[in-house]
């Protein structure tokens, strides 16, 4: 048996494999006081009670009496009413390099006193629940299965390490990382037996990803070798912090400008009516023309304090059309709004919400047309925002794009995850694609010091775009030197955009478009054969059977010493 | 006996007796059903008949304020303000009894057409299942007639689990918010 897990934003959930069959999971978790019940997706929100928030035995579950934390339906529902103690969008912490991501920080606005937990801990926390409410079910536990884990292709190395440690910690220890757009494609090649008459040779499959908080981007080649067809992942995009929820956020922004003041829970109410009112309306089968949106009083004053107002079809068209999906031009820049230098700790939210900027930013940056998309996630259930970007595509491209459809898009990810899993085992057709992002690590030029000015750098290529699982790289060519014993530092940089540096190629100087990463930090110990000194090393870089990247140093006399990211706060 | 007696007598008796003063039973006009007690079976944990009742209307209440629209007055208030609030009420009460209660007509058939009492399965003959209407026979015996009304029954019933500890008086907590 495989399984597959979506680790989402806002909701995750697990599928299982069996023979050629997947088959999705239903969690069982706390959703009221008292209420255990299985549903398809957990919600992913910790929610740390307080002495007072719930009566004893109210938060327990099947196989935990007290369990330290509130995870899923019940941590949502009661974080909307207190939101000082909602853990909410780990993932997308976890993903941040601007802060540090072992540390317990969250929820940022938490009451003092609160023990804050860390965006690893609270990803933990999923996967732990997952574990023990699948071996509940009567199942050996997570640990015993391999298990395909699901990433935004978007996630850096760093991102990737802390996700695995998260899962390690929750006792999955056969683990295997998978990109979220793959495993939407796979989810539908699972579907369609026929998927070989539906894309051939030559063809390029784009697949749009829009969640709840993030958006995603990848691109597929599909191509012939030895008369066989083969998958190859090419491109993915940069992390977007811009989902579903914004847009629902949108709504409810326009309607609360006409509605007389709201608290934050009727904020919250109104929220959630947007939600259902847009989907409502954006059916494609639907032919309702406006949904009444209301938001019911507050207190037992339920039909006095009752404020009505409604939502029209018109209105949600313009507001996402203009605010999200407005047509630009093939070139259009992404807007960036300069951040003040004092900034509360937050997630980087995108400043440019147009979705289809940063979609042409993407098709531009790929350099070939796309002949097919491929949509996942909740918000392009909508037939609106599948038109608007179908429509701004064709704008663009020399000639229209044909639609992969067919799948369910809200468990795409966690099925896909599982076929996945068995295509590990034989079972089915394999993407390739490697690491989607060149590496860098920073040299700097050795010159003369000039008080007040950085030594320029270099950058030397470790790691080439596309790099596969299971290869190493090694640069005989390069030493440097090092000092056994003492703290040392490497400055490590990516970049989607760049993929044409090939493995050893050095950059000089170091483009100006390169992501700098927390950098790696290593002490080397002194070995038999290495004594406290200076010593001449290479780089080796590996990538792992499981998606992992590696970095080492090798002495010449065969000693190795492995590379770890240090996940600091970096300092601006 | 007097109400105040009355109420004296039954307070105390059942305090230090464990059961109404027979003086009671006979102003009452009750009758004391012998209960069959087997000293040697466990107690089980305490339901009332009531604890169903209570647990259902707090769920009605928690997830569609059920409670507060019924307690409310309406009379000031316009059909369209008292219609947008009951849309919402009526969507959620709808959710919730069929989250908790399978529903099910008595007689699944086309009102207003003729029907088989038959149609009623095993509850064709009982009386609390089948209301006869009109020109009903001395001997009651009905084959068919015309459906008035399919009527409800409640196939499965499953509420939460009860802790220990609720309290089923309660029904909706009161709200405080600190600023």
């Amino acid at each position: 048996m495989v399984i597959g897990i979506d680790l989402g934003t806002t909701n995750s959930a697990l599928a299982f494999g069996e023979d050629e069959a997947v088959q999705a999971f239903a969690v069982e978790q706390v959703v009221q006081p008292g209420e255990v019940r299985a549903e398809s997706l957990l919600p992913s929100f910790v929610y740390l009670p307080g002495p007072k928030d719930f009566a004893e035995g109210a938060t327990a579950l099947p196989w935990d009496e007290q369990p330290k934390y509130v995870v899923g339906t019940l941590a949502r529902r009661r974080g909307a009413e207190s939101m000082g103690r909602l853990v909410a969008s780990a993932k997308s912490w976890l993903s941040y390099a601007g802060v540090d991501r072992n540390e317990a920080i969250l929820p940022v606005h938490a009451p003092d006193g609160v023990a804050k937990i860390s965006p690893v801990e609270a990803s933990r926390a999923y996967l732990e629940h997952l574990n023990e409410a699948w071996q509940h079910a009567g199942h050996p536990a997570l640990g015993e299965h391999e298990v395909v884990l699901t990433v935004p292709a978007s996630f850096d190395a760093v991102a990737r390490q802390l996700t695995e440690k998260a899962a390690r910690e929750a006792g999955i220890t056969k683990l295997v990382l998978l990109e979220e757009p793959q495993a939407a494609f796979y989810a539908w090649i699972g579907k369609h037996a026929d998927w070989r008459e539906k894309v051939g040779p030559g063809d390029r499959v784009l697949i749009i990803d829009i969640g709840g908080g993030t958006t995603d981007f990848t691109l597929i080649d599909v191509k012939d070798q030895g008369g066989e067809l083969t998958l190859e992942r090419v491109a993915v995009g940069d992390h977007i912090l811009l989902g579903g929820d914004n847009m629902d956020l949108a709504l409810a922004r326009h309607l609360e400008t006409k509605m007389p003041k709201l608290d934050a829970q009727q904020l919250q109410a109104l929220w959630q009516q947007c939600r259902a009112a847009k989907e409502v309306l954006l059916d494609p089968e639907s032919t309702v023309t406006a949904q009444p949106v209301t938001i019911l009083g507050r207190g037992s004053s339920l039909i006095g304090g009752t404020i009505k107002s409604k939502l029209t079809r018109a209105e949600v068209e313009q507001i996402l059309v203009e605010g999200f999906f407005p047509h630009v031009a093939p070139d259009e820049e992404l807007a960036k709004t300069r951040r003040s230098a004092l900034t509360e700790i937050a997630l980087p939210y995108a400043s440019d919400a147009r979705i289809t900027a940063h979609l042409a930013h993407f098709v531009k940056q790929c350099g070939a047309a796309p002949t097919h998309v491929l949509f996942n996630g909740g918000v392009l259930r909508a037939g609106l925002v599948r038109d608007r970007i179908l429509s701004s595509l064709n704008l663009w491209l020399p000639k229209p794009v044909k639609v992969l459809d067919g799948e369910d898009l809200m468990l795409a990810v966690a099925r896909g995850a599982a076929y996945y899993g068995l295509a590990r085992q034989g079972k089915g057709i394999r993407i390739r694609g490697g690491v989607p992002r060149t590496y860098y690590v920073g040299i700097e030029d050795a010159m003369p010091a000039v008080p007040g000015m950085a030594a320029p750098m270099k950058a030397f290529t470790v790691v080439p775009f596309g790099m596969e699982e299971g290869t190493a790289h090694q640069y005989p060519g390069r030493k440097f030197g090092l000092y056994v014993g003492e703290p040392v530092e490497f400055r490590i940089f990516s970049s989607t955009e760049r993929r044409g540096d090939e493995a050893g190629a050095l950059l000089e100087p170091m483009p100006k478009d390169l992501k700098e990463l927390p950098a790696m930090e290593i002490t080397l110990a002194p070995t038999a054969k290495t004594p406290v000194g200076l010593v001449a090393v290479t780089l080796e870089s590996h990538v792992t059977a499981t998606g992992v990247l590696e970095l080492f140093c090798v002495a010449a006399s065969g000693d190795r010493w492995k590379l770890e990211f240090s996940v600091r706060e970096r300092k601006a | 006996m007097s109400r105040i007696s009355l109420a004296f007598s039954s307070f105390f008796g059942l305090l230090f007796g464990g059961q109404l003063p027979d003086s009671v039973i006979l102003a009452l006009g009750l009758s004391k059903r012998s209960a069959k007690t087997s000293a040697a079976a466990a107690p089980a944990p305490k339901v009332d008949v009531s604890d169903g009742a209570l647990q259902l209307l707090a769920l009605l209440q928690r997830d569609a304020r059920l409670l507060d629209f019924l307690m409310e007055d309406v009379s000031p208030y316009s059909d369209e303000q008292v219609g947008a609030a009951v849309r919402n009420i009526h969507e959620s009460s709808r959710a919730t009894l069929q989250r908790y209660l399978s529903l099910q007509p008595v007689i699944d058939g086309v009102e207003g057409a003729v029907t088989q009492l038959s149609a009623a399965g095993s509850l064709k003959n009982d009386p609390g299942a089948i209301k006869l209407l009109g020109n009903v026979p001395a001997d009651g015996n009905v084959k068919a007639g015309t459906l008035r009304h399919k009527g409800w029954k409640v196939e499965k019933i499953e509420l939460p689990a009860l802790q220990v500890k609720t309290n089923l008086k309660i029904l909706a907590p009161a709200e405080i918010e600190v600023e």
